[in-house]
């Protein structure tokens, strides 16, 4: 043995390269291989594992969705049909104020008429008591009978102008 | 005078005073050689904990980058300790 | 023990130098480092063997603490030591020599704690020869991918400038490379070595020792292993 100087190049380089050499197939065997096979097959587990709660959760949100979408066609339904029943309740009582109008309509249209027959017959009875009162009158005044026949021509003219009155008295008086 | 000088350092001789060249210059070579590469360092610490400060979650890549760099600038700082250590016990 | 002490500073940094016969040839080696890089192979191995328990039990099964401790391990040196390669690829392909380097340097580094032993990182042999090592890997790669007309133009494309690149790149770096692991386990070691010769309380020397050689041995094979790492890489880059 001898004290050798400090930097001092001698087979030592080679021989714990070799050293290191046989360290590195050592540790590839017991450590390096098995554990990164060990971990890959770990990382695919979990990949497998999330891509497997990943299809759960979808199929998951894709029952809520299909729920959903049934809740919702059922409640536009159920709106659809009280929309409906709304539509023919109005109908129904549109239907019914309508008739009702119409009765009305009719009972007032026929007591016009009636009204108006009743008028027409008033007039009429009138117009000929007229000319008997005129008639009557008139022998009065002339003590003598005044035949109808005689002075029809008169008579009518009377008749007419009392016609005229009985149409348009109404709006001269007012 | 010289001879004077001599008698008064006691003998001496010429390799007593390249014995002498030798430490004073592995020191001054030591001592220079780790100025540089100590600013350096310094330098490029100190713009990493910036970067770090700046920006926490860039710590990791800023980290080895900067051990690199480190390394690199210490290149030096180990030529100028190679050289000590020639003049020391090589030469 | 003082004298003891004395006698270290006396060959500080020195090995001694056996002369072995083999086949009639005669070779000059070192047999403490020798023995002391052993040792750390098989620390290294010893720690393998035992991470590997961790790998007994099935894989659906919680992880045990051996499993835990294997999993810290894979995982610091997988993300401190694979983020710097280019290609995930190539550096998962890697990643075992790169890991080895680090846990023997690693190991190596820490040899000077135990008591009697001392780093064989501290003979430059060890660490210039793992520099050697790395560099003829670099330039394997560098034949590889640049083939070897690309190669002869990485270091002759201006030839008057090839010796400059030859220097920097076949001498320097791992001159530089495997020194600059040496020089600071050697460092750290004469400090301590001095420190304890000349002081006379036992705390100061032992805690320096554990503070330089726990932390600083770790930066070190870290800074080593990540030099190597960026050097392949260098070398494996398509322009």
């Amino acid at each position: 043995m001898e004290w050798g100087r400090i930097i001092d190049f001698n087979w030592t380089l080679l021989i714990t390269l070799l050293q290191f050499a046989v360290l590195l197939v050592l540790l590839r065997f017991i450590l390096w291989k098995p554990t990164l096979q060990y971990l890959d097959k770990r990382r695919e587990l979990i990949a497998a594992r999330m891509t497997a709660a990943k299809t759960s959760e979808e199929k998951a949100s894709e029952l809520v969705g299909k729920r959903e979408a049934e809740l919702a066609a059922a409640k536009k339904e159920s709106a659809q049909i009280l929309e409906e029943a709304r539509q023919r309740g109005e109908k129904s009582v549109a239907d019914a104020k309508a008739r009702a109008r119409e009765e009305a309509d009719r009972i007032l249209a026929d007591a016009r008429t009636q009204v108006e027959h009743e008028r027409e017959h008033v007039l009429a009875d009138l117009k000929a008591q007229y000319a008997e009162m005129v008639v009557l009158g008139t022998e009065r005044v002339l003590s003598r009978e005044v035949r109808i026949e005689d002075h029809r021509k008169l008579l009518d003219q009377l008749l007419a102008e009392i016609d005229e009155v009985a149409l348009h008295g109404v709006k001269d008086d007012s | 005078m010289l001879q004077e000088a001599q008698a008064a350092a006691g003998g001496i001789s010429g390799a007593d005073l390249i014995q002498v060249a030798k430490y004073l210059a592995a020191g001054l070579c030591m001592g220079i050689g780790a100025f540089g590469p100590g600013l350096g360092i310094g330098n490029a610490v100190a713009h990493a904990l910036d970067g770090i400060a700046r920006q926490p979650e860039s710590r990791p890549a800023l980290f080895s980058t900067m051990i690199i760099g480190c390394a690199f600038v210490e290149t030096t700082a180990i030529y100028a300790l190679l050289i000590s250590i020639v003049l020391l016990f090589v030469v | 023990m003082r004298e003891e002490l004395g006698r270290l500073i006396e060959h500080l940094g020195q090995k001694e130098i056996a002369t072995w016969h083999i086949g009639g040839f005669a070779m000059r080696v070192d047999p403490k480092t020798i023995v002391l890089s052993a040792i750390a192979s098989l620390i290294v191995v010893l720690l393998a063997l035992f991470l590997r328990r961790g790998l007994r039990q099935a894989i659906e099964d919680k992880p045990s603490r051996t499993q835990a401790a294997l999993d810290f391990v894979m995982d610091q040196l997988q993300s401190q030591l694979l983020s710097n390669f280019g290609s995930s690829e190539f550096g998962r392909r890697m990643f075992p020599f790169i890991a080895t380097l680090f846990l023997f340097i690693l190991a190596s580094n820490w040899l000077s704690l135990l008591p009697g032993l001392e780093a064989p990182t501290t003979n430059p042999n060890v660490t210039l020869g793992l520099a050697l090592m790395i560099l003829v890997l670099v330039h394997f790669f560098l034949i590889r991918t640049k083939g070897l007309r690309g190669y002869r133009k990485e270091f002759f494309s201006p030839w008057w400038l090839s010796p400059i690149t030859i220097l920097s790149e076949v001498v320097a770096r791992p001159l530089s490379h495997g020194f600059r692991l040496f020089g600071n386990v050697f460092a750290e070691m004469v400090l301590v070595t001095i420190v304890m010769a000349k002081l006379e309380p036992f705390a100061v020397p032992i805690a320096l020792r554990v503070i330089f050689g726990i932390g600083f041995g770790l930066i070190q094979a870290f800074v080593f292993s990540i030099l190597a790492v960026a050097y392949i890489n260098l070398a494996t880059e398509k322009h």
